[in-house]
């Protein structure tokens, strides 16, 4: 091995290990709230599982497994949207971001470590809300060997767009903007329900936006007999990780 | 002293919120070498914040150059943080966490192995008597010990250059000179410190070299001998008045500041006895509650460069 190659390889190293210290600290920091947030998140993926059995009755084998599959999605999407730029904005209210930001750390490391909180916490809800899902509507899921990296590259997509929103806009402006796109989530996306039952124009938006293919992706991975991702889906959803990933990282390397 | 130079500034100018904003630097020149304990005096807003941030590149700069330890730290910010560490002027909030453990966990942060870092947190605890605060939950614990944390959180594993921002805000006074020692020790071990700071009369005990900063402009930079070398002979007059309003000084008298029932003067040392005189004459006729004659500080060299509006609204020339 040439000494450049040891360089490249122990700068490496240092990344990993300084971005699981950053990870550590952001997990001790909010050790307090923890098991609230993730008490909040399992209710949040029941109460998905749950209540929209009791709006749509009973519903069909298909209706079922709609809503038995939406419920993680919905989980990760608000855990990224909402809660990665609440924290984020506070972070930069309180000044210790500006102050995190003085260490010799990757700017890449603050993203990853926010993001290997947020997937933990993520986790049980996500379970929950699945057996909820399969016991409630009494649905087969057949997991794709994939579904761990799927859900992996929806929670980054969803945490970096969350990141980038958090650190370009004010932080009042980013907050009320997370509530209002929980309910675009929640209520006007195809990701409890089939697209077909929305507007034309609707699922013309959703066409390009990144929801509607992490709906699909994580569905087809709990549900592989039942569903096929479509080619395009998956390509709007990696353009949609790639160019917010780097949103997010050029944000946090942005010089005042 | 070493003439070798960590840190070197030259003309750097930064202008926040475009035309009509704020000009927080404004053609700084500063040098900080190993060993050294450089001051960087100024108000609040003078500029002294925005020049931290320019050295980590937090902050870009319109013009001017930040050369450290041997690296353009405008085009490689990453290189500057790992060779500086920051106590930002504001505490870090570290709740949820205790000191020990955010003292660590820095320390890790900025590539220490566990066993040094461990030690060194333990020394620096130690150093500072905060033993019995060190596994207290960051909520429980006072600003003072907050402060104390904040510092050996940038001690622990500290860069070739450290910047504290007003380390001693809120730490009680037998705290404080641990503190000071603290600070002395790492110019020793061949740090270069640059200490931001408006607690002039400090300052002036443990710095090896001054630069005062106002309106984005180094006004002077000497030793602190070298800056009060202008006063040498010369005392400073404070006088406790029992009424607001002007004070009718003694002729010998050189008026320096004024503030709410308090003044500031100094006296050449030749008229000192007729000066004492005149105020013990004061306090008996009740013009005046309390005076005392002290050596001249740089607190007045300091006041003077930089200049205080009620002087000259207050002293008819």
């Amino acid at each position: 091995m040439t000494a450049v190659q040891q360089g490249v390889r122990a700068d490496a190293r240092e990344s990993i290990s300084q971005t699981l210290l950053l990870a550590q600290w952001q997990f001790r920091r909010q050790a307090q709230f923890l098991p609230l947030m993730v008490v909040v998140q399992a209710f949040m993926a029941v109460a998905t599982v749950v209540g929209y059995g009791l709006l749509v009755g009973d519903p069909d084998p298909v209706t079922a497994l709609y809503l038995a599959t939406g419920a993680p999605t919905i989980t990760l999407i608000t855990i990224g949207l909402v809660l990665t730029p609440q924290l984020l904005s506070q972070s930069r209210t309180e000044g210790s971001l500006d102050w995190l930001r003085t260490l010799p750390v990757p700017r890449t490391a603050f993203l990853v470590s926010d993001l290997l909180v947020w997937t933990l916490l993520a986790l049980p809800g996500m379970v929950l809300g699945v057996l909820v899902g399969v016991w409630r509507f009494d649905v087969d899921l057949s997991p794709a060997p994939w579904l761990v990296p799927a859900t992996l590259l929806v929670s980054l997509t969803a945490a970096s767009v969350g990141y980038a929103m958090a650190s370009l806009l004010p932080p009042a402006l980013a907050q009320l903007l997370t509530q209002a796109l929980v309910f675009v989530v929640l209520l006007f996306s195809p990701v409890s329900y089939p697209a077909e039952r929305m507007p034309a124009w609707l699922q013309d938006v959703h066409a390009w936006l990144p929801i509607e293919p992490m709906a699909q992706l994580v569905r087809t991975g709990l549900a592989s007999e039942a569903f096929t991702l479509p080619t395009r889906s998956l390509v709007v959803l990696l353009v949609w990780c790639v160019a917010s990933v780097v949103g997010a990282v050029l944000a946090l390397r942005r010089r005042a | 002293m070493s003439t070798q130079v960590l840190l070197s500034v030259r003309g750097l100018r930064k202008r926040y919120g475009g035309r009509t904003g704020v000009q927080a630097n404004d053609g700084i020149d500063l040098d900080v070498a190993p060993g050294q304990v450089v001051g960087l005096l100024g108000h609040n807003g003078a500029g002294k914040t925005t020049l931290v941030h320019q050295v980590v590149g937090l902050v870009r700069p319109d013009a001017g150059t930040i050369t450290l330890d041997g690296v353009d730290a405008v085009a490689h910010p990453e290189v500057a943080r790992r060779r500086a560490s920051i106590q930002a002027q504001a505490n870090v909030p570290i709740t949820g966490l205790t000191p020990r453990r955010a003292i660590e966990l820095v320390g890790r942060i900025r590539g220490g192995d566990r066993a040094t870092v461990r030690r060194r947190t333990e020394d620096l605890l130690d150093a500072l008597d905060l033993g019995a605060w060190a596994d207290t939950r960051a909520e429980k614990v006072s600003g003072g010990v907050a402060r104390l944390t904040s510092f050996a959180m940038t001690a622990v594993q500290p860069g070739a250059l450290v910047v504290l921002d007003e380390p001693t805000n809120d730490v009680d006074p037998v705290r404080r000179r641990l503190l000071w020692q603290q600070i002395r020790g790492l110019a020793d071990a061949g740090h270069a410190v640059l200490l931001v700071t408006h607690n002039v009369r400090e300052a002036e005990r443990v710095v090896d070299h001054l630069a005062v900063l106002d309106h984005g402009v180094v006004l002077a930079a000497d030793t602190p001998a070298g800056l009060t070398a202008s006063l040498r002979g010369a005392l400073t007059l404070e006088v406790d008045l029992p009424h607001d309003g002007p004070i009718t000084w003694h002729p010998a008298v050189r008026p320096v500041a004024a503030g709410r029932l308090r003044a500031t003067g100094t006296v050449p040392a030749a008229d000192a006895p007729a000066v004492v005189a005149w105020a013990q004459a004061e306090v008996d006729a009740g013009r005046l509650e309390r005076y005392a004659l002290t050596p001249a500080s740089l607190e007045d060299v300091y006041v003077r460069l930089v200049g205080d509006e009620r002087v000259t609204e207050e002293v008819p020339a």
